[in-house]
């Protein structure tokens, strides 16, 4: 499966990507910037996500609610989304409002207009985000906000990503275009235009709005490399709601595009594919002392800096986490010492080879469609200015042999590379008081 | 939005003129054994997507025990005559399938999606779940203490909570009251009432077949008819349920939650389900009130006041019956204030017709929207399935636009005073009782209860 992508970059360093597909009146538009959660300034813990925000708030020719009404009337779905690394804008519409939303972008990228109030206003709204996804929901968090701070050392690894409300009370309106001056600039971004659109026009389009958009200087990034990791570390989160003990169990990555990642990827899908992965089949089905198990890398394609493979395991009350802990090992130390067989890497990679077909065609929630295409063409071009990428870098996935597997299970699924949190629910007691 | 008239973009790129939306074309067919069968081809990858529908879910086996179609559905896949639980989760992962087995209230579904080069096993794997599954006693066991782990752990879902009680007020005793089971029916589950149930749903005359994806669909009509060509089973009994009463007089129902820090709220009452007239009318009333990010609720209490992240309203069809529901997670100290817009913006609705422009603007939103079920294998699979399960005309796809566009303000007027039904409006809160008990009891006569159902005084 090839999938036609051009790409160029504008004078102003504007890096737009093209995919034409003509099957459904239908275009998928993003722009995705350089700068997430992890970098964002110290001090201001879930500034990124709140800036996003602010991104719907207005901008120069498209005043607070404009944004939301020109798509929505025009027949089509936006969002946005704070990653690690990336911060993403993103609309799907009928193809005929295509330069519409490409004018709405691009105004957003000139110049933001927003004043107190709208600040005001939307740091309501994302506390109540945080509370409807966190902090009144059992497991809110868990683990993608419990880990960090346990794992790393870095603040940029280790901070709160969705923001602790101090911080975020903090914030000003000062702070809000200074960081849009800083990231949001067009030699830090990549524009996305997909589906039923033809290269020359897209090009065409993207150069009228976008093209006298001037470019700043390059951003200074934070180094969000860790101090070396000797020893596992653990930390202990109270559940307050929930009814069962959780675990997660995080294990740090090799670098990108490296041979030993790729051969992560498919030792993931060894312990993680499901209810045939290793850790499920042997914590729920085969020993029966997890009610659920099951884990990953988030955002395999999404992240650029230090980030873990994690598995996350509910067990039953009667089992003690160290119980639970000694399970899971076994399993770890079953592929390190046994290795996988070949007819299981077969398997994987057939997996693998569907999952990634699913992930290029994907919506998001069933309504966005061509967001996974989006997501890493986006991201092969900021991180590796190689869009093309996504029409290689499978066959590096299939390459992947049952040898490298376990040498990797070897090498990186060891105590000292790991971190493990555990989510206990607080006594009775205390919950009655709550 | 309500205190500050909105300015409006300036210099903003018109519309270029619409591209047509043409939907690929279905085969429709029955198997001699009574299994329907549709195919439609979509080559955007090389995978296909499928649903093996049974019509028949929890409500048609409440007479039995409370959601107990999806207890089988569950062990569905935990072992065959053939092959056990590990063969088969292993053979899914060797094809390159995903799979899943479930229930809700009026369907249960085989749901699978897979390689085309592999289509044929898959569609071998999917008919020997859809008729040798083997009920393994240890299995069984298993999947019932994650079953009741699960029922445990859904009474600390403030979400969960207020669906569950909403159903409860709105249905009584039909069977679309019940969500899910307590931890005592789930304990009282047998074996062999699961397996009957099994006999009696899980029959060609009461399946459907729904295939999308990249494939040739002669060539794929072949297959179907081969691999489930030899099944065979009657259709069950049709259950017959009393319309519910529609309970009368706007009542608070406050679900105690203690340490919440947000209250859900949600509000509903009866409406009607897909195969009634009224369906796309109040569709787009309900996208104007709160069913896209543009409507007036969205707009009113989260971008003008900031009270809550995401509200939303929806309608929720049924096969029998269908209900309205307006939700929000808001502020402990706004309860009070948010109900108030929640209860403005219907009546506003009901009084005062909507402005063309803003009328244009939802048509244009829904219409939108509905097209981009094309674009994807799954989106397609989603829309054709809701015909077939509704058994709307064949040309609904075609004619939606245009009986969308065609609506006027006094359609939406009408539909908003018969179905946003505020005098009858039943309101569900979910919180910390000390915090928003005086708030709540503005609303009407107010009843309390414990996270498991028990009223407390």
């Amino acid at each position: 499966m090839q999938i036609p992508i051009e790409h160029k970059t504008l004078a102003n360093g504007l890096r737009v990507v093209v995919a034409p597909d003509s099957t459904a009146p239908v275009v998928t538009v993003g722009v995705y910037y350089k700068i997430g959660f992890r970098l964002e300034p110290q001090g201001r813990s879930g500034f990124a996500h709140l800036f996003e925000h602010m991104m719907f708030q207005g901008s120069e020719n498209a005043p607070k609610m404009q944004h939301i009404k020109l798509v929505n009337s025009s027949g089509g779905v936006l969002n946005g989304s704070t990653m690690y690394d990336v911060t993403n804008y993103y609309e799907a519409v009928p193809s005929n409002a295509l330069e519409r939303v490409l004018w709405l972008e691009a105004d957003r990228m000139r110049a933001l207009k927003v004043d107190d109030e709208n600040l005001r206003n939307q740091r309501d709204v994302v506390k109540e985000e945080v509370r409807v996804n966190v902090m009144n929901q059992p497991y809110g968090g868990f683990p993608w906000l419990d880990m960090p701070p346990v794992a790393f050392r870095n603040w940029a690894n280790a901070h709160n990503f969705y923001g602790d409300f101090a911080d975020l009370d903090a914030a000003c309106l000062a702070d809000v275009q200074a960081f849009f001056r800083s990231y949001y600039l067009p030699n830090n971004a990549v524009l996305l235009i997909l589906g039923d659109v033809n290269a020359t026009e897209g090009f065409a389009l993207a150069e009228k709005h976008f093209g006298n958009i001037p470019a700043g200087p390059a951003p200074k990034f934070a180094d969000p490399a860790e101090p070396n990791q000797t020893e596992e570390r653990r930390g202990d989160v109270v559940e307050k709601f929930g009814t069962l003990p959780a675990m997660a169990i995080g294990y740090v990555m090799p670098p990108r595009r490296t041979p030993e990642w790729y051969a992560m990827a498919l030792l993931d899908q060894a312990l993680h594919g499901g209810r045939a992965g290793r850790v499920h089949r042997e914590l729920v089905l085969e020993k029966q002392l997890a009610v659920e198990a099951d884990g990953g890398v988030d955002d395999l394609f999404g992240y650029n800096g230090p980030t873990q493979l994690t598995t996350r395991i509910f067990h039953k009350p009667e089992v003690s986490s160290e119980e639970t802990v000694a399970a899971f090992d076994a399993v770890v130390r079953d592929v390190q010492q046994k290795g996988i067989t070949e007819s299981e890497i077969e398997q994987l990679k057939v997996k693998w080879r569907s999952d990634y077909f699913a992930t290029l065609e994907g919506g998001r929630g069933g309504y966005m469609p061509k967001y996974g295409l989006m997501h890493l063409l986006a991201c092969f071009t900021l991180f590796d200015n190689e869009p093309q990428l996504v029409n290689t870098i499978l066959n590096e996935f299939l390459a992947v042999t049952a040898k490298q597997v376990q040498d990797a299970a070897r090498k990186f699924l060891q105590p000292q590379n790991r971190a493990i949190v555990f989510r206990k629910p607080a006594p009775a007691a205390e919950k009655e008081a709550a | 939005m309500a205190t500050q008239a909105p300015r409006t973009a300036s210099a903003v790129p018109a519309l270029a003129p619409e591209r047509e939306v043409r939907w690929p074309k279905r085969t429709k067919s029955k198997l001699a054994n009574g299994l329907e069968l549709i195919l439609l081809e979509s080559h955007t990858i090389p995978k296909f997507h499928g649903e093996l529908y049974f019509r028949s879910g929890n409500a048609a086996a409440s007479n039995r025990a409370t959601a107990l179609a999806e207890m089988a559905a569950t062990m569905v896949r935990t072992g065959t005559t053939g092959r056990a639980s590990r063969e088969i989760e292993e053979h899914l992962r060797g094809l390159g399938a995903d799979l899943s087995v479930g229930a809700g209230q009026d369907n249960s579904a085989i749901s699978f999606a897979g390689l085309s080069d592999q289509a044929e096993p898959l569609l071998q794997l999917v008919n020997e779940l859809a008729r040798e599954a083997s009920f393994p006693a240890s299995e069984f066991e298993r999947e019932r203490r994650q079953k009741l782990e699960e029922v445990k752990l859904e009474r600390t879902q403030p979400g969960f909570l207020a669906g569950e009680r909403l159903r409860k007020i709105l249905f009584g005793s039909h069977p679309y009251a019940l969500v899910s089971p307590t931890e005592e029916q789930v304990a009282a589950y047998t074996r062999e009432e699961l397996q009957s149930l099994y006999r009696d749903f899980y029959t060609p005359e009461n399946a459907m077949l729904i295939l999308v994806g990249d494939f040739d669909s002669a060539a794929m009509q072949k297959t179907a008819d081969q691999v489930f060509g030899s099944w065979s089973g009657k259709k069950p009994l049709a259950t017959e349920t009393a319309t519910p009463p529609i309970p009368k007089g706007r009542r608070i129902h406050l679900v105690d939650f203690p340490g919440a820090v947000q209250t859900q709220i949600l509000a509903g009452c009866h409406a009607i389900n897909r195969k009634h007239p009224d369906w796309i009318k109040l569709g787009l009333t309900n996208s104007l009130y709160g069913g896209a990010f543009n409507s007036r609720l969205v707009m009113n209490i989260r971008e003008d006041k900031g009270y809550t992240y995401s509200p939303r309203s929806a309608v929720h069809p049924m096969r029998q019956h269908g209900y309205f529901s307006v939700s929000a997670a808001v502020r402990n100290d706004v309860v009070a204030a948010s109900l108030t817009e929640i209860f403005y913006e219907f009546d506003k609705l009901r009084s005062l017709p909507v402005p063309d422009a803003e009328l244009l603007d939802a048509q244009n939103y829904l219409t939108g929207v509905f097209s981009m079920g094309l674009a994807t294998q799954s989106g397609l699979l989603s829309q054709i399935s809701t015909l077939a399960l509704n058994e709307l005309p064949d040309e609904y796809l075609e004619t939606y636009r245009q009986k969308v566009r065609g609506l006027r303000p006094e359609d939406v007027m009408a539909a908003a005073r018969t179905y946003f039904d505020s005098a009858n409006m039943q309101i569900v809160v979910v919180g910390d009782r000390k915090s928003i008990e005086p708030q709540a009891a503005l609303f009407g006569e107010m009843q309390v209860f414990d996270a498991k159902g028990n009223p407390l005084s």
